[in-house]
């Protein structure tokens, strides 16, 4: 499908051909791929696959080696802005001394920029963001007083109080507990009734399979499409290869020495796209 | 209490606490954030690496303070090409910039068989012997440092969050991370004469370490080291007045015993209030 044609068809993301390295180790070689709007899509594939590197690329935050990549209709750079990225609660410097209600406020900043005032309906969205991910009795706690599931969803209600057109999380329930998980999940689907476009790097495949559209990721892109068309043996073989595991009632497990995390019906894995770590 | 004053009604010792206490002040404001994002080994390389400017400039006849400026300068660049090569951890390079600077610096001083004993100034400082001009400098220093810590204070806070984060949120993080490095170097730059190159670290580090044990809000960690280090001038002239002790290393070694008074009792009431029993249902 042309560049132009996908833009055409309704796309928040189109990328053609899209390569990305970190110094000499490709992580994503000649992807092509389209992220419907107002939907949600998610981000699947094993260890190192491109998946974190490609939400870096939507803001802009890495640089294509190859290709060409559309976000709302124009370049990473200029549509920053209005894109709401939540990025790995563990790459956060928790050490700063912030209380919850002003690392939510941070989302602010994109609209404001560093000089400008925050008005009223800032301080609105920053209610709106705690209230909805029910963080109300924590604004006045420190970040590093709080489990690793209240952070998470402190620094999604720093995404949503941005109120961008395009939500990029980079796995938002990973490890979370069962409250904090449901209530991601949850705003994320209000999200979506909203009409904006929500993007979402999981390993877990039950977690995919509940998401409008799944891009499978393994240093390529291996398929795309509804979860049903792309989550099937022959594609998650080819993602995953000798990892994956056949169970007689026709569940598939994923075999990863790196990371299991118990509580869940599929095994997760350790994503890690940064450099010194080129698995993909 | 006559005792606590005596020494601050001479003049010089008048123009010693404000000239420490705009050195406390600027080192406080800027070191803040050096403690928040863990890069006092690179504050202390800066302390250190404006030696062999100074010595360039004491050899060439050029105002001393010129020196040091070129040569923070110098580290600053120096310590960002570090950064940017990823084969290297950060302190590794900035190790070999402290050790190679601090090296030339003393390399280039015994050269000259009179400088000894303003080798000794320079690194211990002669706080006493502040003139109105270093006090007009340092004032102008504290200034600039305020100005621009409450202005850049968003992009201060967010390359601090995370750097990824503060440039997706269009809030220029390298800009930030180069401007809070020229603000140490403008800290040491203006604060070396007081305090001396090897101590002026001890002001950027103690006040704010203390207040981060205290303080829960970035301002109020500022203001409190602001006042910790400002205390820290005025106790370390008090005993130095009394006891005759080196007046730049007195205020470092008060900043520094503060943090661990504050450190132990911060300790002492954290295992009480951890032993007290649950409330009963």
């Amino acid at each position: 499908m042309a560049m132009a044609e996908r833009v055409r068809s309704g796309a928040a993301v189109v990328g053609v051909g899209v390569g990305l390295a970190y110094g000499r180790h490709p992580v994503l070689a000649d992807a092509s791929f389209a992220v419907p709007a107002g939907a949600v899509t998610s981000l699947v594939g094993p260890n190192g696959a491109g998946k974190s590197s490609l939400l870096n690329a939507m803001v802009g935050l890495l640089a294509l080696r190859r290709g060409e990549l559309r976000v709302l209709d124009t370049d990473p750079e200029r549509a920053r802005r209005r894109v709401a990225y939540v990025l790995q609660a563990a790459k956060v410097n928790e050490q700063l001394p912030l209380t919850v209600r002003e690392v939510v406020t941070m989302g602010r900043f994109a609209e404001r920029g560093p000089f400008r005032r925050l008005r009223p309906a800032d301080r609105a969205a920053v209610d709106d963001a705690i209230e909805r991910l029910e963080i109300g009795p924590l604004v006045n706690r420190h970040v590093d007083e709080l489990s690793g599931g209240q952070r998470q969803r402190v620094f999604v209600a720093q995404g949503l109080a941005q109120q961008g057109e395009l939500l990029l999380l980079d796995e938002p329930v990973t490890g979370l507990d069962v409250v904090s998980r449901h209530r991601i999940l949850e705003v994320v689907a209000t999200e979506r009734a909203a009409g904006r476009t929500v993007v979402m790097t999981t390993h877990d495949l039950s977690e995919a399979a509940d998401t409008d559209h799944v891009l499978l990721l393994a240093g390529r892109v291996v398929a795309q499409g509804a979860p049903a068309e792309v989550l099937t043996a022959e594609h998650l073989g080819a993602a995953y290869g000798g990892r994956l595991l056949r169970l007689a009632d026709g569940a598939v497990l994923l075999d990863d020495p790196h990371h299991h995390a118990p509580g869940h019906d599929h095994t997760v894995c350790d994503d890690d796209d940064e450099p010194g770590h080129p698995t993909g | 209490m006559h005792w606590l004053l005596e020494p601050f009604q001479y003049e010089f010792v008048q123009r010693a606490f404000l000239a420490g206490a705009l050195a406390a002040v600027t080192c406080a404001l800027i070191g803040t954030w050096v403690v928040i994002r863990g890069l006092t080994f690179m504050g202390d390389a800066l302390a250190h690496g404006v030696l062999p400017g100074i010595a360039v400039a004491f050899l060439l006849g050029v105002d001393v303070t010129i020196g040091a400026f070129v040569s923070a300068l110098v580290m600053v660049v120096g310590i960002n090409a570090v950064n940017r090569n990823a084969r290297l951890a950060n302190d590794t390079g900035i190790g070999l910039l402290f050790v190679g600077m601090l090296a030339l610096g003393v390399v280039l001083i015994s050269r000259t068989r009179s400088f000894t004993g303003d080798l000794t100034s320079f690194l211990f400082g002669s706080v006493l012997g502040a003139r109105p001009g270093d006090i007009a400098l340092q004032a102008v220093a504290a200034a600039v440092t305020l100005v621009l810590v409450v202005a850049l204070h968003r992009m201060f806070l967010a390359v601090s969050f995370n750097a990824d984060k503060a440039a997706a949120l269009g809030l220029r993080p390298r800009l930030a991370h180069v401007v809070m490095l020229a603000l140490v170097a403008v800290a040491i730059v203006a604060s070396f004469r007081t305090v001396g190159t090897l101590l002026v670290f001890g002001l950027l580090v103690a006040p704010p370490a203390t207040a981060a044990l205290v303080a829960r809000r970035v301002p109020a960690m500022m203001a409190l080291a602001c006042a910790i280090g400002v205390a820290s001038v005025g106790i370390g002239l008090i005993v130095t007045y009394h006891f005759d002790t080196a007046a730049g290393a007195t205020m470092a070694a008060t900043a520094v015993g503060i943090f661990f008074v504050v450190l132990t009792v911060r300790e002492v009431v954290d295992r009480l209030h951890a032993r007290q029993p649950l409330p009963e249902r």
